[in-house]
């Protein structure tokens, strides 16, 4: 606001100092052309005035070489707006030089002839004659004066001194003559005759009388008096016989007539006014000249100054706008041009104004909505790398075009390194990414593309449950349309809901078959007691039979039945701190004794830490391996087990590592993914729920439970315990696998 | 274009410079005061040589006005001398045509005398004899006193367009210097 006071003020003032400059520009000319017409006081003021207007001119022609020799360089060096203008500025020095010239030209034309028109060679000599013709009419006058007044010297020569003065006065009134002196030597005057009043001095002989006479001439002139009349001035010498001493000169004044006289000053002042004026004429046309160049070389100058003025301020919006354009296609969107009129070009920059200002709101929403992409990108990557569920976005030629960690840890390949990459060329050597990758393809070549299906993939370790959904991605300018693949490992949940069903149908069975198997055997016990000897040998035999295979199998099934009870039952584990390693010696010991033909060799660590856990249980998943061991090797000769107790570190958790291994016939591989199952087992006895006890009494510790058929023969199972709370926590914390993926990766 | 400005607004001087002319001059020989009957009275000899131009002037019709500027300085031993008294004598110097004659008057007293050569009238004007110039009584009694005389061809009197070109023309610009001596009483 303040900046565009000052503006207006600064315009205004500039305004003013142009009026005023232009004003005394207009004056000093003016007076300029006046002053020659008038010319009683002002030769100092016109001189002084044509100083200023050629120092005008010569300061004006100083900017002019200034702006002249700026508008060079600038165009030179391709200033922007620099052609414009100076486009702009010979279009007005065109449109103002040529008129001015042509005026200038015609002027100096008009005022030579016209000036030389005055001028006319007849009237001249006209005028020349007019003088000659009234010099030879008073010639004649001037010859008869002279011949009088030599008459006047010869009567008066033998006049007597007496006589003399009445003598020269009858004379003088007879000849006309206003005035008759005689002079004797020395210039005296001897007598005198005026018709002036007396008093008067007669006029005194001058030198040139005196100079002619003496050479024995007659002396005669006109003589123009101070009245303005002309007067005959004749003079001869006079030499008196009877008196020597008045030898001398006569002179003697002849009033020529008014009349004669106004005609002579008429025609002499015609002639001198004439002469004169031819005289001034040179310097008069000089002047004019000189005046009409000074007012053309000031107009000149000025209108080509202005022509500078008038196209700077005319192309100063146009390099505003310009740069401003410059610093937009530089990305600066905040350039505001300001506003120089209400016309056409004030509108073009307002318009300007109105593009930069949409153009910055414009990049500054671009901006904002970029950073919230941006932000939404980064949460769903923070949310696609904690989710548990894997997601592997595929173009539609099965490049991976985004997976997040849970899809690399559930197919065990780091799938987030090789995104871009052929799908079909990572899961080369990747078992379970190759099975997913084909039952991905059957649907997609089938052109399925929206599919949902639970897949069961076949690894090393086991086998994996994936439930796996696919969609199509909306394509866009960048994408083609691609897939999106959503999977989760549901192994674990099924393997959960599996033990859940098992442990619910090991409690039904422990409550429903349990409770009537005590009447059997007792009622089969009784029936026995009273009737075996009261029965005939060979009934009594039957009845025997009867009753101890009734017996027997009760026996049999309550053990199955305390079996699937132990299993179902999920008392709350008592956690003390034990000596693993002496533990599992007392059981190995036990089983030492009671398999005498079974070599158990035993190796614990020497730093074996103490464990926090429920010793029962452990004592309890020992017997059951070994019991496992030991009947599959009931058919084996040389049956040897190996058991291995060591301290270990996985994944930065402190486990205690326990290897039980044999050199039966291994498991089945068929069941080896289920082996901890109820139910399954290798061998033609047992109940089938050992091992899935195990698994349980493990799962109990956070532990984790493996079991494989070695290279070398045999069955090998492989159990981690965690050593303390601190190290149950963590092992909860991780699954595995995923916990594998994340380590490499940081 | 400004070349033939230029041109234009050096065409005077140069044409002046084309005329190879007599550039004459004005020069006062002698200057005396004689104090008569309480008055002083001038006594000089001027010597007065019309430059060419002026010549050509004058017979075309123009008027001479010969200038004698007459100064009375009173001189002060501690301080700048002052100028007591200025007189301005005027002669006008005429050709005319009719009579063939050189006519000079006196402006100041409108005396008038005709020549028959500018010679003679030049001569006539270069004389200056029992001119009246200062009363002896305005001059104090006890001051020392310099005179000074200067001839000069003035242009005040003629049209301007005449002037203008006086103004460019050295041959106009006739001016004698200073003539100085005490006054003795």
């Amino acid at each position: 606001m303040v900046r565009m006071v000052a503006r207006k003020i600064r315009r205004a003032a500039i305004a003013t100092i142009g009026a005023v400059g232009v004003g005394l520009a207009l004056v000093a000319l003016f007076l300029l052309s006046w002053t020659p017409q008038n010319s009683d006081d002002y030769e100092s003021l016109h001189i002084t005035i044509l100083l200023v207007n050629i120092a005008g001119v010569i300061v004006l022609f100083i900017l002019m070489v200034g702006n002249l020799a700026k508008l060079l360089r600038d165009y030179r060096s391709h200033v922007p707006g620099s052609k414009l203008k100076a486009r702009v500025v010979g279009m007005f020095v065109g449109l103002a030089v040529l008129p001015l010239l042509v005026v200038f030209y015609f002027s100096i034309q008009f005022i030579n002839s016209g000036i030389d028109s005055w001028f006319n060679i007849d009237v001249e000599e006209g005028l020349d004659e007019a003088l000659a013709l009234s010099q030879a009419a008073l010639g004649i006058q001037m010859r008869d004066h002279l011949t009088t007044t030599a008459q006047i010297a010869d009567r008066l020569q033998d006049v007597s001194a007496r006589q003399l003065i009445f003598e020269l006065s009858m004379l003088r009134r007879e000849s006309g003559a206003s005035e008759i002196s005689i002079f004797g030597r020395n210039s005296r005057i001897i007598a005198t005759s005026s018709d002036q009043s007396a008093g008067s001095l007669p006029k005194p002989l001058t030198d040139e009388v005196l100079l002619q006479i003496s050479q024995g001439r007659p002396f005669v002139i006109l003589d123009p008096v101070e009245s303005g009349n002309y007067e005959i001035r004749a003079a001869v010498p006079f030499g008196n016989l009877n008196r020597p001493e008045f030898a001398g000169v006569i002179q003697a004044l002849y009033p020529v007539p008014e009349r004669i006289s106004m005609m002579a000053n008429s025609v002499e002042a015609s002639n001198s006014d004439y002469k004169r004026a031819a005289y001034i004429r040179e310097p008069l046309k000089r002047n004019f000249s000189l005046t009409l160049t000074v007012v053309l070389m000031l107009s000149l100058l000025s209108s080509i100054y202005g022509a500078f003025i008038l196209s700077r301020r005319l192309v100063a919006p146009i390099q505003d706008l310009v740069a401003g354009t410059r610093a937009v296609a530089k990305g600066d969107f905040d350039t505001r041009l300001p506003t120089p009129s209400r016309d056409e070009i004030g509108f073009l920059i307002n318009s300007f104004n109105d593009m930069t200002q949409r153009l910055s709101s414009a990049h500054r929403e671009a901006s904002l909505s970029q950073a919230l992409v941006e932000a939404e990108r980064a949460n769903l990557a923070v949310i696609l790398d904690r989710l548990s569920t894997g997601v592997v976005a595929l173009e539609s030629d099965f490049r991976i075009r985004n997976a997040n960690a849970a899809s690399g840890a559930i197919l065990n390949v780091d799938l987030e390194s090789r995104i871009g990459e052929y799908l079909p060329d990572v899961a080369k050597g990747q078992p379970l990414l190759d099975q997913f990758v084909d039952v991905a393809r059957v649907h997609l070549n089938a052109g399925e593309t929206e599919w949902r299906e639970q897949i069961v993939l076949r690894g090393e370790v086991g086998r994996r449950v994936l439930t796996c959904a696919c969609t199509t991605l909306p394509g866009d300018e960048d994408h083609a349309a691609g897939y999106v693949v959503v999977f989760d490992d549901i192994t674990a949940l099924l393997q959960a809901q599996r033990d859940a069903a098992w442990g619910e149908v090991a409690r039904r069975l422990a409550h429903e078959i349990k409770n009537p198997l005590t009447p059997i055997q007792l009622s089969a016990e009784r029936m026995r007691r009273k009737y075996l000897h009261t029965l005939p040998a060979e009934e009594a035999q039957v009845l025997d039979r009867a009753t101890h295979t009734i017996v027997q199998q009760v026996e049999a099934m309550k053990e199955m039945v305390n079996a699937f009870s132990d299993y179902a039952r999920a008392p709350d584990i008592d956690v003390n701190k034990f000596d693993i390693g002496k533990l599992v010696h007392e059981v190995v010991d036990l089983y030492r004794a009671q398999e005498s033909d079974i070599r158990i060799i035993l190796k614990t660590d020497s730093n074996l830490p103490e464990i926090e856990a429920d010793a029962g249980r452990v004592r309890q998943i020992m017997h059951n391996l070994l019991r496992n061991a030991v009947e599959a090797l009931e058919h084996t000769e040389n049956g040897r087990i190996e058991v291995d107790v060591t301290s270990a570190e996985v994944h930065d958790v402190e486990v205690v590592d326990i290897v039980v291994a044999d050199n039966g016939p291994g498991f089945h591989s068929k069941s080896l993914s289920q082996i901890f199952e109820p139910y399954v087992t290798s061998k033609p006895k047992g109940t089938g729920l050992g091992l899935a006890i195990v698994k349980k009494l493990v799962e109990e510790h956070a532990g984790t439970i493996d079991a494989i058929n070695p290279a070398d023969g045999g069955a090998l199972i492989r159990i981690q315990l965690p050593v303390n709370e601190t190290a149950r926590g963590q092992m909860i914390a991780r699954l595995p696998g995923r916990a594998e993926i994340r380590r490499e990766r940081a | 274009m400004l070349a033939m400005a230029a041109g234009i607004l050096t065409a005077g001087s140069l044409a002046a410079q084309q005329l190879p002319e007599r550039q004459g001059f004005f020069d006062i020989r002698s200057a005396s005061t004689v104090l008569n009957n309480g008055v002083h009275e001038l006594e000089a000899r001027l010597q007065l040589i019309l430059s060419d131009e002026a010549l050509d002037a004058l017979n075309s019709g123009v008027p001479l006005t010969i200038e004698l500027e007459f100064e009375v300085i009173r001189v002060r031993g501690f301080w700048l001398d002052a100028s007591d008294a200025d007189l301005t004598f005027q002669y006008e110097l005429e050709y005319r045509p009719l009579s063939q004659r050189y006519l000079v008057r006196n402006l100041n007293s409108g005396d008038q005398d005709t020549f028959s050569t500018l010679y003679s009238a030049l001569n006539n004007l270069g004389r200056i004899q029992g001119l009246p110039v200062i009363d002896d009584a305005v001059l104090g009694a006890d001051n020392r006193y310099r005179l000074r005389l200067r001839a000069r061809l003035s242009t005040r009197q003629y049209p301007s367009a005449l002037r203008l070109l006086f103004f460019w023309r050295g041959q106009w610009q006739l001016e004698s210097e200073w003539y100085e001596w005490s006054l003795e009483r």
